[in-house]
């Protein structure tokens, strides 16, 4: 005889109570930001199809009151992303030097290092170049 | 025998995989560039930046660099928000959610690569 399990139904807001998920929720609404964000970039990508006046639209959009404050949550969306991101990296990327195991802190701190050089790199070559 | 259907998570995966990987390495220097650096940053000639990055996307390294972070930030936050729903309670028939954020994200995608290609 076939009996139904018991589905225990979970409330739509099981996330707003315990801070671990609060967190995980958190992390993932990221997204929302940074989705709005690389719809500009798209605009930014259009505009440069558009000649020089379009884009200089582009540039005073993105120095408007509301895309600096957009841009600020972005920003701090990003690096927390990057902060969560990388304490996810080694539970994923289990690397292996003979019998012993990379430590999961060597791989965050090689990526916090990449991080860095990605971002000086960029920082500096748009002050000089642009 | 029943034929099974090969799941296509991980290729949705890979992309949201590589896609974080861009948005912790290059995406906060990025805002720094769109939010202070280009639109603030005094230049003598108003018209120098859009030359710079005119030829930079002009140049075939220049535009895939572009082509991979852009459509990659689209892949990565449709996987999140397509799973952000779920987790939200928020259903719809699987075939159209997935259609409509992966699909969502391709389509966008290929219109950068389309405006980058025509320039």
């Amino acid at each position: 005889m076939n009996r139904n399990p018991y589905l225990q139904k979970q409330p739509a807001n099981w996330w707003v109570k315990n801070p671990y998920y609060r967190f995980y929720m958190l992390r993932e609404g990221t997204a929302i930001p940074l989705f709005l964000y690389s719809l500009l970039l798209l605009y930014g990508v259009y505009a440069l199809t558009q000649g020089e006046s379009v884009f200089n639209q582009w540039v005073a959009f993105l120095r408007s009151p509301g895309m600096i404050i957009f841009q600020l949550i972005t920003f701090l969306a990003a690096v927390f992303h990057a902060y969560t991101w990388f304490e996810l990296v080694p539970k994923i990327l289990v690397l292996r030097i003979g019998n012993h195991r990379v430590p999961d802190f060597l791989i965050k701190v090689s990526h916090w290092g990449a991080c860095i050089f990605c971002t000086v790199i960029i920082l500096v070559s748009a002050i000089y170049f642009l | 025998m029943k034929n099974y259907q090969r799941s296509n998570e991980p290729v949705a995966w890979s992309l949201f995989g590589a896609g974080g990987m861009v948005l912790a390495l290059v995406t906060p220097a990025l805002v720094i560039v769109t939010a202070l650096i280009l639109p603030f940053l005094p230049n003598a000639d108003p018209g120098h930046s859009y030359r710079v990055i005119l030829s930079f996307a002009q140049n075939w390294f220049g535009k895939l660099i572009l082509l991979a972070v852009i459509s990659l930030h689209f892949y990565h936050t449709a996987h999140r928000l397509y799973h952000g729903l779920h987790d939200l309670h928020i259903h719809g028939p699987d075939k159209v959610m997935k259609s409509f954020f992966y699909g969502g994200a391709t389509l966008l995608s290929l219109l950068t690569a389309y405006w980058l290609f025509t320039l």
